[in-house]
């Protein structure tokens, strides 16, 4: 025992003479805000970071090569839907998760009632405060404490093959009307396309909820709502459970190789789908570069709201033993240009602070969309998205029940309807069974 | 009588006791293993059973865990979804495990046989899908029964037949084969090892009897391998308990496929919200694989006698 001590004392002690190493061959940059000087000059905080989205890794690099006084170490882990998210909780109960990693804000609440968030209101200085706009902060907040730093949110867009519509002569639809007009003339001139993808993942489903005020969770005083089956929610999946048998919509699953290979060879020919789905597009079906545009997402009559999926916060997570330096990092990356510009490039976020916002990469045009300077879509759009949406205490088990019964509707097992009914029940089932308040 | 035993009793005592003194360094090793990755988390999960998340009102706190006993149990055992998981590894074991071995062993007897040709050849080649890890070969299969992807599907269309693998009725189906074709070979390696271990003078004698052939093997190879098909059952039968690898995988293309699909795939669902109900999914399974290994050793020892 105490020779594997030695053992990690030793790598230890090394580890931080290569940290040192690199600091003090690094330039010495602005050392940003006051905070914990005392030990700039010294041995720098390491911090972990664990998190998926593109353009992290090269984020965390542009931070170490200008601060001396924290190291930011990312990992790289698998998608929190996918695993990422058990293995953060996991590492939090075993102590030894890192201090920072990438929460999805739909998933946040559900870390905060299992304990595993380390409040930081007390660290976020009101310089950082004043970057960011109210509604950000709202997604890593509850009862007036901060466990987070917001990087990007997920407004929607219609993400389209500008030449395939203008070869069936099809305008772009600006309501869901239209589309689905667009869509029976699509089909009449070829059965074999599809107008969009029905997907089988609930949070991309989410979207088109949250746009038309169709609540999943809400509060009264101390009980849970649960309304996901509701007549708002129930007029959405009629919608696209119309379109599906209409043969508008195709159901091939969310992230499968199939979709992306649909997208690239024109089979299906828009996805309604976060900014982020840019990003995807754009690593996914690198053959059709060139070929798509962006328009804002088709509105409900009588409403001009945007729905929004993801947005994935930085997360200070329980147990972090330097929550202050963890602070500082989170709000650099979200907030300063060599921090954001890669997220943007790669996986294109779009900045939750208003300084990234602002940024000139922002207004450059991106040459998969043909140029197209789709963040002044975004940008016109993220005023609208519909500011009432809350997520439930128990997502993964939301979340799996919904994506199980929307993976029925291409075999016709069920509808999406019944996808909705079935995650309600599960969800209700499993609040009752640990005790929460719920009806 | 007692005085001539007890001495001698006394001494084999001892020899014993010394032996096991020689033999205790030699199994620390082991004993510890089992302990630290078996022992220890049974014991964990067994207690971690016994308490439920305590939660009240809006529940946005960490939750204290409350001893509630075997209300988990009661919960999990009352659970349509988790109970027809077990339900479906259950017929998946029924169809699957007798198809599989059945296969193994005749493949087994034939590449035993003298006549055989090839035998090295096909010995690898039987074994070479056990090879695989079990993910690339849900992989590989996954994208054969893709709807939209598979070439069998294509070609099947091609000619005007409709073929769907990732159906809801048809997904067990799918699963089964995946499994045959990944675990025959490994099985049939098992048998076949044995095969090898009976004495060439006993299939002479037979042969001077008139017995050869497939007969031959049926009647007296089958028999004296009876022990390593019984192990091979028992392996097979906690396999398909334990599935989870190919469903999970296959879920990529066929999204019906529900996330409990079996029952290590519904303690998992429950990991992180309710580790305590995982706990206890986890712990009927366990009983579940116990009792079921122990009917079929019950089963199979009962006819030994009336050989």
């Amino acid at each position: 025992m105490s020779k594997i001590n030695k053992l990690m004392l030793t790598g230890v002690t090394s580890m931080a003479l290569i940290f040192a190493g690199c600091a003090s061959s690094s330039q010495p940059a602005q050392t940003p805000s006051e905070g914990g000087s005392s030990s700039a000059a010294s041995e720098p905080v390491t911090i972990d970071w664990w998190g998926w989205a593109p353009g992290y890794k090269e984020a965390a690099e542009a931070f170490n090569s200008s601060h001396d006084n924290i190291k930011l170490n990312f990992e790289q882990i698998t998608s929190g839907s996918q695993g990422g998210y058990d293995k953060m909780m996991t590492a939090v109960d075993a102590g030894n998760a890192p201090c920072l990693g990438q929460v999805g804000s739909e998933t946040f609440v559900n870390f905060l009632a299992q304990g595993k968030l380390e409040p930081i209101t007390q660290y976020v200085k009101d310089d950082v405060k004043s970057q960011f706009p109210d509604a950000a902060w709202k997604t890593v907040s509850l009862n007036n404490e901060i466990y987070g730093i917001p990087v990007d949110s997920g407004t929607m867009g219609l993400f389209y093959r500008a030449d395939l519509l203008k070869k069936y002569n099809i305008d772009v639809p600006t309501t869901w009307e239209e589309f689905k007009a667009a869509g029976e003339k699509l089909h009449k001139a070829d059965p074999k396309k599809y107008l969009v993808n029905l997907p089988t993942d609930a949070y991309n489903y989410s979207g088109y909820a949250w746009q038309a005020g169709a609540s999943w969770f809400s509060t009264e005083g101390d009980t849970w709502v649960v309304s996901m089956a509701d007549d708002a929610n129930k007029k959405v999946a009629d919608y696209w459970q119309g379109l599906v048998d209409a043969g508008i919509a195709s159901t091939f699953p969310s992230w499968d190789a199939a979709l992306n290979s649909a997208w690239a060879d024109g089979t299906v020919l828009t996805e309604v789908g976060a900014v982020w789905t840019a990003g995807i597009l754009e690593s996914e079906a690198k053959d059709s570069s060139g070929k798509w545009a962006v328009a804002p997402m088709p509105t409900w009559e009588g409403s001009d709201a945007v729905g929004n999926v993801g947005g994935s916060p930085n997360a200070v997570l329980k147990g972090c033993k330097n929550p202050e330096q963890a602070v500082e990092a989170a709000a650099w990356l979200s907030t300063n240009e060599a921090g954001l510009t890669p997220m943007i490039k790669e996986g294109a976020l779009y900045p939750a602070s208003t300084t990234g916002q602002e940024l000139s990469i922002m207004k450059e045009g991106r040459e998969f969309f043909g140029g197209q300077k789709i963040y002044e879509v975004f940008s016109a759009e993220s005023a609208k998205v519909n500011p009432n949406w809350q997520w439930g205490p128990l997502m993964t088990t939301t979340s799996a029940a919904l994506g199980d019964g929307l993976g029925k509707v291409s075999t016709k097992e069920g509808t999406v309807y019944d996808a909705l009914k079935s995650a309600q029940e599960a969800t209700i089932k499993e609040m009752n069974t640990q005790g929460y308040s719920v009806k | 009588m007692s005085s001539t035993t007890a001495p001698k009793r006394k001494r084999a005592g001892y020899m014993e006791r010394q032996a096991l003194t020689r033999a205790i360094p030699f199994m620390i090793p082991f004993a510890l293993l089992y302990l630290f990755i078996y022992l220890i988390p049974l014991c964990y999960a067994l207690y971690k059973s016994m308490y439920t998340v305590g939660r009240s009102g809006l529940g946005i706190s960490a939750p204290e865990p409350k001893f509630t006993g075997f209300s988990n149990y009661i919960n999990v055992l009352t659970d349509p979804v988790f109970m027809s998981s077990m339900g479906r590894v259950l017929l998946i074991g029924l169809i699957q495990v007798p198809v599989m071995l059945i296969l193994a062993l005749v493949l087994a007897l034939w590449i035993d046989m003298r006549t055989t040709v090839g035998k090295r050849f096909f010995r690898i080649l039987y074994f070479l899908p056990y090879a695989l890890p079990g993910v690339i070969a849900g992989l590989m299969w996954s994208f054969l029964y893709a709807p939209s992807l598979s070439p069998i599907v294509k070609a099947a269309e091609a000619i005007g037949i409709h073929l769907d693998f990732t159906s809801g009725n048809v997904l067990p189906f799918s699963i089964m084969n995946i499994m045959t074709w990944a675990w025959t070979g490994y099985n049939m390696i098992i048998i076949y090892s044995s095969l090898q271990s009976i004495p060439s003078e006993i299939m002479e004698a037979a042969a001077i009897d008139g017995l050869t052939g497939w007969k031959a093997s049926w009647k007296i190879k089958v028999p004296m391998v009876r022990p390593a098909i019984i192990l091979t059952a028992v392996f097979s039968i906690i396999g398909t308990a334990q599935l989870y690898n190919e469903p999970v995988v296959l879920k990529g293309v066929a999204p019906n496929l529900s996330s409990q699909y079996t029952p290590i795939m519904s303690a998992l669902s429950t990991l992180t919200s309710n580790y305590n109900t995982s706990a206890a999914k986890s712990v009927i399974l366990a009983i579940f694989i116990g009792a079921c290994s122990a009917v079929f050793f019950a089963v199979t020892r009962e006819k030994e006698p009336t050989k």
